[in-house]
C-alpha cells in the first residue's frame, strides 16, 4: 500500500528526513536525485540514523558510525568503540569509572549488527510515497 | 558483512579524501583490490581501516597515523615518493605505479635532509 509521506521539496539533494507512518519510523534519503527509503533506527543499538551522515549511499550511524547502504540496508563494517583514552600506570583502566570500558567492551561483544529494512519508493509529481506492508 | 560491499565503500569514502590531497587510486588495479581487501579485514579485526602495510604499535597516538588514508601524517615523505607507503594512492599526475619505489624515510632524510 502506498502511502504519502513527504513532499519533494521537504527533501534536499543528499539529504536526509525521519517520517513516522503507522508507527514506523522510515529515513527518506535524497541520493543522486533518487529517493530511498530505509528505517530510522540503526541496526545495532537503535540511534536515529537522521542524527547520522550520509555521503553518496552510505549513511553513517551518529552514535557507533555504522555504515549503512541506504539502497540495499547493508551495515556495511561494525561498530567503533568509544576511545577512552590511553591505559597508564598512574590511571589504570580499572580506575576508570568502576571497569566501565570493558563492561561496555563485553556488552558490545554480544551486540549484532542488523542490516536495516529498505522501502519501495515511488514518486508521484511533488508527492514521496512509500510501500509499507 | 561482505568484504565486496565494504571495499566499494571504503573506496567512495578514501576518493573524497585522496582528491583533495593531490593523489589518486593506484592505476594497478589489482593492486587497489588487494589492499583494500585487507583493510577490510583489518577494520573487521580492530574496528578501524589501519594500513595493510604497517605495524601497528599498540599506542593509540601512534596507531592513528596509520589509519588509511594516511597522507596528511606523512605528507612530505610520501610527496617524495610519489605514492603513499603501500602504494594504494599515487600522485595524481602517475601514470605507471610500477616505475615508484617504496623509500624508507630515513633514506630520504640522509639524502634530501627532510625534517
Amino acid at each position: 500500500m502506498l502511502v504519502e509521506v513527504a513532499k519533494t521539496i521537504e527533501l534536499a539533494p543528499g539529504g536526509v528526513k525521519a517520517v513516522k507512518v503507522n508507527e514506523k519510523e522510515i529515513l527518506l534519503c535524497n541520493y543522486d536525485g533518487n529517493v530511498y527509503a530505509v528505517d530510522r533506527r540503526c541496526g545495532h543499538m537503535n540511534a536515529p540514523l537522521d542524527f547520522g551522515a550520509l555521503e553518496g549511499r552510505y549513511l553513517t550511524c551518529p552514535m557507533h558510525s555504522v555504515q549503512l547502504d541506504i539502497t540495499t540496508g547493508e551495515a556495511l563494517n561494525l561498530p567503533l568503540y568509544h576511545y577512552f583514552g590511553e591505559e597508564t600506570e598512574d590511571e589504570p583502566r580499572t580506575k576508570i569509572i568502576d571497569n566501565y570500558p570493558e563492561h561496555v567492551g563485553a556488552l558490545f561483544s554480544h551486540i549484532k549488527t542488523c542490516n536495516i529494512q529498505t522501502y519501495p519508493v515511488k514518486v508521484e509529481g511533488d508527492s514521496i510515497k512509500i510501500d509499507i506492508q | 558483512m561482505d568484504i565486496e560491499s565494504r571495499k566499494k565503500a571504503l573506496r567512495y569514502m578514501f576518493q573524497k579524501v585522496i582528491e583533495p590531497l593531490g593523489y589518486k587510486f593506484s592505476p594497478d588495479e589489482e593492486l587497489v583490490n588487494f589492499l583494500l581487501e585487507q583493510e577490510v579485514l583489518l577494520e573487521q579485526k580492530h574496528r578501524i581501516p589501519y594500513c595493510p602495510c604497517q605495524g601497528l604499535t599498540k599506542k593509540r597516538s601512534e596507531d592513528m597515523k596509520i589509519v588509511c588514508p594516511c597522507i596528511p601524517f606523512h605528507r612530505k615523505h610520501f610527496d617524495m615518493m610519489k605514492r603513499c607507503w603501500c602504494g594504494l594512492y599515487v600522485h595524481r599526475d602517475v601514470t605507471n605505479p610500477d616505475e615508484l619505489k617504496q623509500i624508507p624515510l630515513y633514506r630520504l632524510k640522509r639524502a634530501k635532509n627532510v625534517s
